[in-house]
């Protein structure tokens, strides 16, 4: 025995590691919301060193974008002078801007009917793999921060705190391939699930027979409990309905470009 | 100790650059996974035990800047750890080109492994689909990053008067007598 422990002592202890890795994983998946030790530890200390990083790094990208990376400027001033134009043709029809306004307005009495008070935070990181959608805010559970709080801009939803260290906290974006939020068409209240796709949200499990429209906005239904009703997901930018499926495939275009994230609200708790 | 705590500062050190400075010039599929390249190096030049050890830890700490489940980096960075290690046994590791090789194998390996534990134990999404369209660009800067930092070790090796030549070689010779 002891021989055959000492010729295959490799293939043993790497059997073991993936065994035991499997073991954490299998666990952790079950604990989803809570924070282990390891990763607080960790963004407790990098935390710093990532804003500090992420200030360099926005200078750097400033000016590359601005003076260096200038491929693009053509296309966009082609494409400014086009939307100018259109925005002139538009403002004639005054009377579908105040409509438009009389809706944004309501969209935003959340913030004044919601208890809950507002922690602004920074973004200091986003996630270091290629595939899953997170970013790393610099307030955590000394300023009341906790896993499963909304995060918000005034744009619409951003997603959900995951993981809080002391000083730090992990937001999973709701465009992550893992984030589900329970929606609603605004206009024809058709109600769903916002998924995220990596890019933006598919608007899923809305009955074939239901009226959607391109262009239409969907909201948060507040079901659930985690995200107040009202919150902006995004704006339908196609429908496909077929015979064969009960539901609708319905594409969202969230109102927020996710990768220059910079500033965002924490709905806390409300008060007792 | 020495190796495993400097091993580990370098992880973090790329992590750090992965989540802040990368993030912030580059879309997250042309974003190069440096600790894949690390784990990959590491598991050619480093003992058996020392280098599982060492790709796990550094897969726990991936884990940690990415993704929502702690585990998932840990597991699939021991697999290519043990991937590396069973064609290192087998191949002529002295080539450089071996590395990009094994680097190329090890984004492809990633992407099986993370697909398949998603789907098996996890609600995998639109997750596989981002992987797959993702997988090119990932390969292509994987490899270029791969080259560009074991030309500069290359350089750097003999100014610190440390081993010289490709990774692999000093492990190669004890096991083997390469």
């Amino acid at each position: 025995m002891r021989h055959f422990l000492k010729r295959h002592q490799t293939l043993i202890l790497a059997v073991l590691l993936l065994l035991a890795m499997l073991l954490v994983y299998s666990f952790n998946l079950r604990q989803k919301s809570a924070t282990t030790l390891l990763e607080r530890v960790v963004l407790a200390v990098t935390e710093p060193l990532q804003a500090a990083l992420t200030l360099s790094g926005r200078s750097v990208g400033a000016l590359w974008t601005r003076y260096l990376w200038l491929i693009e400027t053509q296309e966009q001033n082609l494409a400014l002078s086009r939307e100018n134009r259109e925005l002139r043709a538009s403002l004639q029809g005054v009377s579908e801007t105040r409509l438009e306004n009389q809706r944004l307005r309501k969209l935003l009495d959340f913030v004044e009917t919601d208890p809950r008070p507002v922690l602004p935070a920074m973004v200091v990181a986003e996630d270091a793999s290629s595939w899953a959608r997170t970013i790393v805010i610099d307030k955590g559970a000394l300023q009341g921060v906790r896993e499963g709080l909304p995060v918000v801009v005034a744009e619409g939803v951003v997603g959900r705190v995951i993981k809080v260290a002391p000083g730090s906290a992990r937001v999973l974006l709701v465009i992550d391939a893992s984030s589900s939020v329970a929606g609603l068409v605004q206009r024809f209240r058709t109600r769903g699930v916002a998924r995220g796709n990596g890019r933006g949200l598919t608007f899923e499990y809305a009955l074939r027979d239901e009226t959607v429209q391109v262009g239409d906005l969907i909201i948060t239904s507040g079901m659930g409990g985690l995200f107040p009703k009202g919150l902006v997901l995004g704006y339908v930018t196609q429908v496909q309905r077929t015979d064969a499926s009960l539901f609708q495939q319905i594409e969202l275009h969230p109102d927020l470009d996710f990768s220059r994230l910079e500033e965002v609200l924490v709905l806390l708790e409300p008060p007792p | 100790m020495r190796v495993l705590l400097l091993s580990f500062c370098c992880g973090l050190i790329f992590m750090l650059l992965q989540t802040t400075l990368f993030a912030a010039v580059l879309p997250p599929e042309l974003r190069p996974n440096l600790l894949l390249i690390l784990v990959v190096y590491l598991s050619l030049n480093e003992s058996f035990s020392r280098a599982a050890l060492l790709a796990t830890f550094l897969g726990a700490l991936q884990d940690v800047f990415s993704g929502t489940t702690l585990g998932l980096y840990a597991i699939t960075q021991l697999m290519i750890f043990m991937l590396v290690r069973l064609f290192a046994a087998r191949l002529n590791v002295e080539s450089r080109r071996l590395l990009l090789i094994l680097l190329s194998a090890g984004t492809l390996m990633q992407a099986v492994v993370i697909s398949f534990l998603l789907a098996l134990f996890a609600d995998a999404g639109a997750v596989l689909q981002i992987l797959i369209l993702s997988l090119p660009a990932q390969l292509l800067v994987n490899l270029l990053t791969g080259f560009v930092l074991l030309n500069l070790l290359l350089k750097v090796q003999p100014l610190l008067g440390t081993r010289l030549g490709m990774a692999g070689i000093p492990y190669q010779s004890k096991h083997h007598g390469a």
